[in-house]
């Protein structure tokens, strides 16, 4: 049984990017993907602002290049982002070594079903959106895209989604379950999600500005991002290239509002400290965090205590990179944990956008611009409704 | 290798599950081509002012929930984790209606809020003031499976005691799209339910949970030895060499089976491969089924986790279950082989303890 869990293999799209090449020239620029909302039709696009992956759903197809008219946006970005993932590392599914593939979304087909929900009453068209509207396609689709694969299974844990993910992937390598998996998150934009987070006025009109004083709310974004992860024995077998390791993760719950986090952030702190404990790592051990840091006053402040609570006076350099892509729900914690590597990569801490001022109850201050610096130790929080925290701990490779 | 031992259910089904006397009789018939769940009164398991806010897909899992906790006399428990195919489909319908009808304007969170997938099981957290572990999963036939392989899992990384729960919920709406799609069949009571002769299922909801222990109390009802799901297998010989595997990791032979409980939906399609199967389970075992009396759901093998518990707490196969004409001597192991849309299959082996 492995102990140790590798990742080889990178995969991302979002409002930054449609790649990882792309994603990293614009974090290494302090480049936000956030503007205008170009492609959700919604009543409200001039009012407000998303991180929009810029490409049309026929673009996005001819990019997967599969025009099965059963895809939807969520399909194909998860299956670009997976593949990617996979090319990056060099698996070869055929192996016979056994991959799992588990995702995550919370939004799954609802962008498709939106558009067509009336007109499924009154008319015979589009009722295959009765097939795809569950989180499970997405999925399904990754794996006959992928071929070869032993396991599949979807998580929905809201914000939370993908940390879970990729927790999973690993303790299924650790109990002997899998020989590798590909572990990530998916969330397109749709006006549900989108008309869902007005509704709780929790949307920023201007650019969001995580862990600032007079922060507003978050921006919607959207996205998918995969890790492959491996165990030692698989890497060792196929002479693969690790290029981090994951040495600790928690699932804890807040157990406190369906969608509001406890001012104290005490799922937080649980989670936090349960990673902590998993990894062997002392606090001041830790080079970055790459915060939820989702911009509504509730969150950052409850996530502020908790980071204060675990790490005292000594806060390691941290930032929440959400100002760069918006909030991606169940894909965040799979593109921050492939940032968190490329963090480590490249030695760079990539900036906390929009900062001005500090929030009067915690005083803590994120890095604004781009750091260059050793990385090799990365905790990253991920918060979701529901009280559902999990936070993972990423190492260089020695 | 570990096990989970199962002490307390709870099934909210579209049989009298709730009536803890009920052992398959009488047997209520489906409404047509759907089944609705046989709901409880609520206001015994959930406070009013709870209750009044939360969708049926919420009821349904927090009162099963309760069930099982009741009956395990479990305190706490170490982890949370439900599955669900679609969540809380109501919630979700009816905040999307309202944005649609009203053109995104006017709208309120509650059903925004009660949308997510995780509210189940973020709402048994909040009552039970739970802040462990707490999963969401949300694959389609695999969604109750993936809940006992990570119960196992947490077994053997020390956890004691889970909570495990399957929900469903379907809504007026979605069956008469789903019936216009052309997925359902009206119950056909003069075909054998595993010899249909058309396609089409007939719809179903319900919640089932359940209390795991990694130890064995006085109050076992019965244990889940091991869980296997397979993901498009290409034959049905594939399925059979798989389960010989499965099986062989518990040191057992099919002709060890007591009972197989096999998941025949009535769809001719989803169904050919176990069709394909049922000589060889009928040759080594006793073969028979539960989805004529627990119509067809993502999470309906929750069900048949709990009929192959109470199957082993009576020591009784009852007549509306078998296919096979064999009576079992006795009920040591019963093996759960459950298909979603002939896509999605599950092995799950159930023992005496």
């Amino acid at each position: 049984m492995s102990q140790h869990i590798y990742i080889t293999g990178l995969g991302m799209i979002s409002a930054i990017g449609n790649n990882v090449q792309e994603s990293l020239a614009s974090l290494s620029h302090s480049k936000t993907g956030i503007g205008k909302i170009n492609y959700l039709t919604t009543r409200y696009k001039d009012d407000f602002l998303a991180g929009e992956i810029k490409l049309s759903n026929k673009e996005l197809a001819d990019l997967v290049n599969d025009h099965n008219p059963e895809l939807n946006r969520n399909s194909y970005i998860a299956m670009l982002a997976a593949k990617e993932a996979v090319q990056h590392s060099g698996i070869d599914t055929s192996d016979g070594l056994r991959t799992g593939i588990i995702s995550s979304t919370t939004v799954a087909g609802m962008g498709k079903t939106e558009m067509y929900y009336k007109d499924l009453f009154e008319k015979n068209d589009h009722l295959d959106v009765l097939d795809t509207h569950d989180c499970g396609d997405s999925t399904e689709r990754i794996a006959d895209f992928l071929g070869n694969v032993d396991y599949v299974t979807t998580i929905s844990t809201a914000c939370s989604s993908a940390a879970n993910a990729i927790m999973l992937g690993c303790r299924m390598i650790k109990n002997g379950l899998l020989d590798r998996a590909i572990v990530g998150g998916v969330d397109a934009l749709s006006k549900f999600t989108f008309n869902g987070f007005n509704t709780l006025m929790i949307l920023d009109k201007e650019w969001c500005k995580p862990f600032d004083e007079n922060r507003k709310g978050l921006n919607l974004g959207e996205g998918a991002a995969f890790l492959v992860i491996e165990s030692e024995e698989a890497l060792k077998k196929r002479n693969g290239k690790a290029l981090a390791e994951i040495i600790g993760y928690a699932n804890a719950n807040d157990a406190y509002h369906q969608t509001a986090s406890s001012p104290e952030g005490y799922g937080a702190q649980l989670a936090i400290e349960q990673a902590l404990q998993m990894s062997g790592l002392k606090p001041g051990d830790i080079d970055y965090i790459n915060m939820h840091g989702t911009g509504t006053p509730n969150n950052d402040l409850s996530e502020g205590a908790a980071v204060k609570a675990v790490f005292g006076a000594h806060i390691p350099k941290f930032s929440s990179t959400k100002a760069f892509t918006g909030h991606t729900l169940a894909a965040s914690a799979s593109i921050e944990a492939v940032i968190s590597v490329l963090s480590i990569q490249n030695g760079m801490i990539f900036p906390n956008l929009n900062f001005k001022t500090p929030i009067a109850e915690l005083g803590i201050v994120p890095e604004t611009t781009v750091v260059k610096m050793p990385v090799s130790t990365v905790l990253s929080n991920s918060f979701g409704f529901g009280g559902n925290c999990s936070s993972l701990i990423f190492k260089k490779v020695d | 290798m570990v096990k989970a031992y199962i002490n307390g259910t709870g099934c909210i089904s579209s049989q009298d599950t709730i009536n803890d006397q009920w052992f398959f009789d009488p047997v209520v018939e489906p409404n047509g081509d759907y089944y609705n769940a046989i709901e409880p009164s609520y206001k015994e398991f959930i406070a009013p002012n709870l209750l009044r806010r939360m969708g049926r897909a919420i009821k349904m899992g927090v009162a099963s929930a309760n069930l099982a906790i009741k009956q395990a006399g479990a305190t706490k428990v170490d982890a949370i984790i439900t599955g669900t195919g679609l969540g809380c489909f109501e919630d979700s319908e009816r905040f999307l209606l309202a944005m649609l009808n009203n053109e995104e304007q006017f709208l309120t969170p509650t059903s925004f809020i009660q949308s997510t997938h995780n509210t189940v099981g973020s709402q048994i957290a909040l009552i039970m003031k739970c802040h462990d572990y707490n999963f969401t999963y949300v694959h389609r036939g695999f969604s109750f499976e993936s809940t006992l392989q990570d119960a196992l899992m947490l077994f053997s990384e020390g956890k004691e005691t889970v909570l495990v729960g399957g929900i469903e919920e379907h809504t007026p709406n979605f069956i008469i799209l789903n019936r216009k799609a052309g997925k359902f069949k009206i119950f056909d009571h003069h075909t054998a339910f595993w010899k249909p002769s058309a396609k089409g299922i007939q719809m179903s909801e319900g919640s089932t949970f359940f209390v795991l222990n990694k130890t064995k109390t006085e109050k076992s009802l019965a244990s889940v030895d091991g869980i296997q799901t397979l993901y498009k297998p290409a034959t049905s010989d594939v399925i059979l060499q798989k389960l010989y595997s499965f099986l062989k990791l518990h040191s057992l032979l099919l002709t060890d089976i007591d009972v197989c409980l096999m998941g025949f939906s009535s769809d001719i399609d989803f169904d050919k491969q176990l069709r394909e199967l049922l000589p060889v389970i009928k040759e080594e075992t006793i073969a028979a089924h539960y989805k004529h009396l627990s119509g067809e759901y993502h999470t309906a093998s929750a069900f048949a986790l709990w009929t192959a518990t109470k199957l082993i707490e009576k020591q009784q196969l009852p007549e509306v279950l078998a296919i096979s004409n064999k009576k079992p001597n006795g009920i040591k192991h019963v093996l759960i082989i459950n298909q979603y849309l002939g896509i999605n299959y599950s092995f799950t082996l159930v023992s005496k303890c």
